[in-house]
């Protein structure tokens, strides 16, 4: 894959963390986190596994932990982790259904989210947090994947 | 029929990307190793953004210009008439001016009689809100226009109270850590009891656990805290906020939650002193 098309995939990334940024501290009020950017990074290896590799979400994960994280190598960490799983199982997730995809997704997403409150701030931990974040990011990936598939299909032609 | 698909992905690849990672992550969290990284790609994106929003900002005062030099020349007759009132006024205005000055000059010396220390003002540039509300960092980023050199761990006092201390300079950024932070530890005192407060990662909030068979604290609540001086930083006697709830750790041990008075949230300036305060 060509270094502009990683950098096209990276600015998306870096887009959703961004909104992240930009939306948490209204939706932290009703114990909501959103995930935009952890999602869109897990549709892109979900859509690109054989353009995607290990090394490409080492470095994603390493720009978005500079500009984004409060620890380096967090983001490196989850990124490679989900990248390895959602290669191990991509053909199997392309039989399941929107439904059961959510669920996967905004699973790990969730889990994503409980390992960044017990590492970096144990302090504010909270199931009830975790809980609803994971109904709402499960609504968010069905628009994020519809929203994606469409982004790559016009931009991405030949991928 | 196949029993499992088949897959693109050689374990080696990850494992070592997985190996790496834990350890860089490790030992961030840790020793901190990657700090001066972190702040300098903050201190760049900060600076980026005020260069860009300073750059549209020029653009659209071009355009403003245009349109307002046509209202200049009736301004311009307005303000003749208004000159002729201002002069009238003015020799009024001389008498307070020279009482304020006296008051001015009084302050001045009351100041330099209590330290010997500088105070600068600073603007806010940046507020970590996302962590601010939800996490344990809590942090801002002064704007430091004057390139004055800031020390580290130097009092930050906004509003009517402190806030925090100053953490690290990054370009022309001063990096300041609340009271609310998780890792910030500030000796203070009541009425009643000396400890040494951290803070909960939420905002305003601060705590210290305190044996529960000496207090009785839950009659405390509403009482002031201020600074102890003991950590040889923050002047004592100082006002920081007060007790707003008591939470028992376990039977020996109790937690008492103080709130804090200045809130960052509603200040725009911040004042910093240059050199190292010592312990009045």
């Amino acid at each position: 894959m060509k270094f502009s098309n990683h950098l096209i995939i990276l600015s998306t990334i870096f887009l959703g963390f961004w909104l992240d940024n930009f939306l948490n501290p209204l939706t932290i009020k009703l114990f909501v986190e959103l995930n935009f950017g952890f999602l869109i990074f897990t549709y892109w290896v979900f859509a690109l596994p054989e353009k995607l590799q290990s090394s490409a979400a080492l470095f994603y994960g390493l720009v978005i932990d500079l500009f984004f994280s409060h620890a380096l190598g967090f983001n490196m960490l989850f990124f490679v982790a989900t990248s390895y799983v959602i290669h191990l199982y991509v053909f199997r997730f392309r039989i399941f259904s929107y439904f059961q995809l959510a669920v996967f997704f905004s699973g790990s997403s969730t889990f994503y989210l409980a390992c960044k409150y017990l590492l970096l701030s144990p302090y504010n931990y909270s199931y009830i947090l975790l809980i609803s974040s994971f109904f709402i990011n499960a609504i968010l990936w069905v628009g994020i994947y519809l929203i994606m598939r469409a982004f790559r299909r016009s931009i991405f032609s030949n991928l | 029929m196949a029993r499992s698909t088949p897959t693109y992905t050689p374990i080696r690849n990850y494992a070592i990307g997985i190996l790496l990672s834990a350890i860089l992550l490790f030992s961030d969290i840790a020793y901190g190793t990657f700090t001066p990284v972190r702040g300098f790609v903050n201190a760049s994106a900060l600076y980026t953004q005020m260069i860009s929003s300073g750059a549209l900002e020029n653009i659209s005062n071009t355009f403003y210009s245009f349109k307002k030099n046509r209202n200049l020349l009736n301004e311009n007759k307005e303000l003749k008439e208004q000159i002729l009132q201002i002069r009238t006024k003015d020799f009024i205005e001389r008498k307070n001016r020279d009482e304020k000055k006296k008051i001015i000059n009084f302050q001045k010396e009351l100041i330099s009689s209590l330290s010997n220390n500088y105070i600068d003002i600073y603007k806010i540039a940046s507020m970590d809100l996302r962590n601010y509300f939800c996490c344990s960092t809590h942090r801002i980023f002064l704007q430091n226009t004057k390139n004055a050199s800031i020390e580290k761990n130097v009092p930050v006092f906004a509003g009517n109270s402190y806030i925090g201390q100053t953490k690290n300079t990054y370009i022309d950024f001063i990096e300041v850590i609340l009271f609310s932070d998780a890792s910030h530890v500030l000796p203070i005192k009541s009425n009643s009891f000396y400890c040494d407060a951290r803070g909960k990662g939420k905002p305003l909030l601060i705590s210290c656990t305190l044996d529960q068979t000496n207090q009785d604290l839950p009659n405390q609540i509403g009482d002031l805290i201020y600074t102890s001086g003991l950590g040889g930083i923050f002047f004592k006697d100082i006002e920081i906020g007060f007790i707003s709830g008591v939470n028992a750790v376990s039977n020996n041990e109790i937690e008492v939650l103080i709130t804090l008075k200045a809130n960052p949230l509603n200040e725009t300036f911040y004042a910093v002193l240059s050199k190292e305060a010592d312990e009045v």
